[in-house]
């Protein structure tokens, strides 16, 4: 396995760049990825996708489904693809640091 | 980012028919099979179109494609299609050319059949050469149990038309449980969990939940999970979920062969196939127990339907007690059915065959 370095500390990556234990995520990982998931700048509206997917993966154990993430987030799909235009999954669950999205993607 | 152009959709399919099927669309009268790979379709307005349908091994090259597109613009104007078996067809105005085509096809290696009551195309997956979770190879053993077939793809001899399919893993991508043959991998040892980074790479409530069994439950201490060996059917739905839990197992993993599947409504509705060999082994390039197991299915359904009847049919005729005796094969505690629906599998009444 790939290891990234992210101001000086190793973080393990799979080969699709999803990192690869969520304990080990701080917020400068979100910041790593953001380019090659083609955004610029987080701003707050990102933030807040980020830090509702890490409470619910902490306190559920599994991703939310995605009517479940933009009910709870307030934004419509087309809003999440908006802020991260790769998707929920390849874009805001890796920036989140979740585990990578399985079954016949 | 820069605006991708997207949701476009495919091209509209209209733009690619050749000129003849545009203007008698919708005004086909009859066709007729004019040989074993040659269909003619005669419209009201009395115009001809003369297909020539050739095999394909699905998994093609650019060059391969390139080649095929040479023969349609020699012989039809530069139209093809490719069929829902993944065979080619070319589509000619002209039927004086069809022999050509067909000689420069088969000089080229490429069968001209797949009509009527014939075995065409096998409908398959990826098998080992792209997919994670297969049990068994597809191109491989397509192709060894076409060359053993491939007299009944360039003829017409069979009582009926007659699909095998083939699914390397029971998710059974394509047509493996409709099928009047079906090939599918199967595994036979409980999967290996690596504890150690099934907690970082896997969502345990998904991975309990993908369980048609429930043989998995969560392991708090090691923040892992179990799986209970006497409930666990080795459907590899675990591992799809979680890359954590091991099933790929070279040695035990197999192929198991499943008959009288159909989907059309002709005659008696669509059937799913059943199981009728649980196992045989793996043995890669050529595969001779699956090659010779589905060849004898073959012989013993052409020897023994009447002209017209699918394996389906044919099957519930004689009774499968009759199938098993007149195929050879052995009936098992594996066929019979101990899942979810298993009672309206048995047999409820006293009428069968000694």
């Amino acid at each position: 396995m790939a290891f990234i370095e992210i101001n000086g500390q190793q973080f393990e990556v799979d080969e699709d760049g999803f990192l690869l234990n969520p304990d080990t995520w701080i917020e400068d990982v979100a910041k790593y990825f953001c380019k090659e998931e083609g955004i610029d700048e987080l701003t707050e509206d990102h933030w807040k996708v980020i830090k509702y997917l890490r409470d619910y993966f902490f306190q559920f154990g599994i991703a939310p489904m995605v009517r479940k993430l933009c009910k709870d987030t307030g934004y419509s799909l087309k809003g999440i693809y908006e802020l991260f235009p790769t998707g929920p999954a390849k874009g805001a669950c890796k920036l989140a640091g979740l585990p990578k999205p399985t079954g016949c993607v | 980012m820069a605006q991708a152009r997207t949701d476009i959709g495919p091209p509209l399919y209209k733009e690619m028919l050749p000129p003849i099927i545009k203007e008698n669309y919708g005004k086909w009268q009859y066709h007729e099979i004019v040989k074993p790979g040659v269909l003619v379709h005669v419209s009201e307005t009395g115009a001809k179109l003369y297909t020539v349908r050739a095999g394909s091994p699905r998994l093609i090259s650019i060059y391969f494609i390139r080649e095929i597109c040479d023969l349609a613009d020699k012989y039809c104007d530069g139209y093809l299609r490719f069929t829902s078996r993944h065979n080619v067809e070319f589509l000619l105005s002209d039927g004086s050319k069809v022999d050509a085509l067909i000689a420069e096809l088969t000089e080229k290696g490429v069968p001209v059949g797949g009509t009527g009551n014939s075995i065409t195309n096998i409908v398959h997956t990826q098998g080992w050469v792209h997919c994670h979770t297969p049990a068994t190879d597809a191109s491989g053993i397509v192709k060894s149990v076409m060359d053993e077939l491939f007299e009944y793809f360039t003829t017409m001899k069979l009582p009926a038309k007659l699909r095998i399919s083939l699914a390397c893993c029971l998710n059974m991508c394509g047509a493996v449980h409709c099928s009047d043959i079906a090939i599918l991998g199967i595994h036979r040892t409980v999967p290996k969990i690596d504890h150690d980074t099934l907690h970082k790479v896997c969502e345990i409530p998904t991975l309990t939940a993908s369980c048609p069994t429930a043989a998995i439950r969560p392991n708090p201490k090691l923040k892992s999970v179990e799986i209970k060996a006497e409930r666990c059917m080795y459907c590899g739905n675990c591992y799809t979920m979680c890359p954590s839990v091991h099933i790929i197992d070279a040695k035990n993993d197999a192929v198991s062969i499943w008959v009288g599947g159909k989907i059309s409504n002709s005659r008696i509705g669509p059937r799913f196939s059943r199981l009728a060999i649980p196992f045989l082994p793996n043995n890669p390039p050529r595969w001779p127990e699956v090659v010779n197991a589905v060849k004898h299915i073959v012989e013993v359904y052409a020897a023994n339907a009447q002209p017209g009847e699918r394996m389906a049919e044919w099957i519930e005729r004689i009774s499968w007690e009759k199938f098993f005796e007149v195929t050879g094969l052995q009936f098992t505690d594996k066929h019979i059915d101990d899942f979810t629906l298993a009672q309206t599998t048995f047999r409820s009444t006293t009428q069968f065959k000694w």
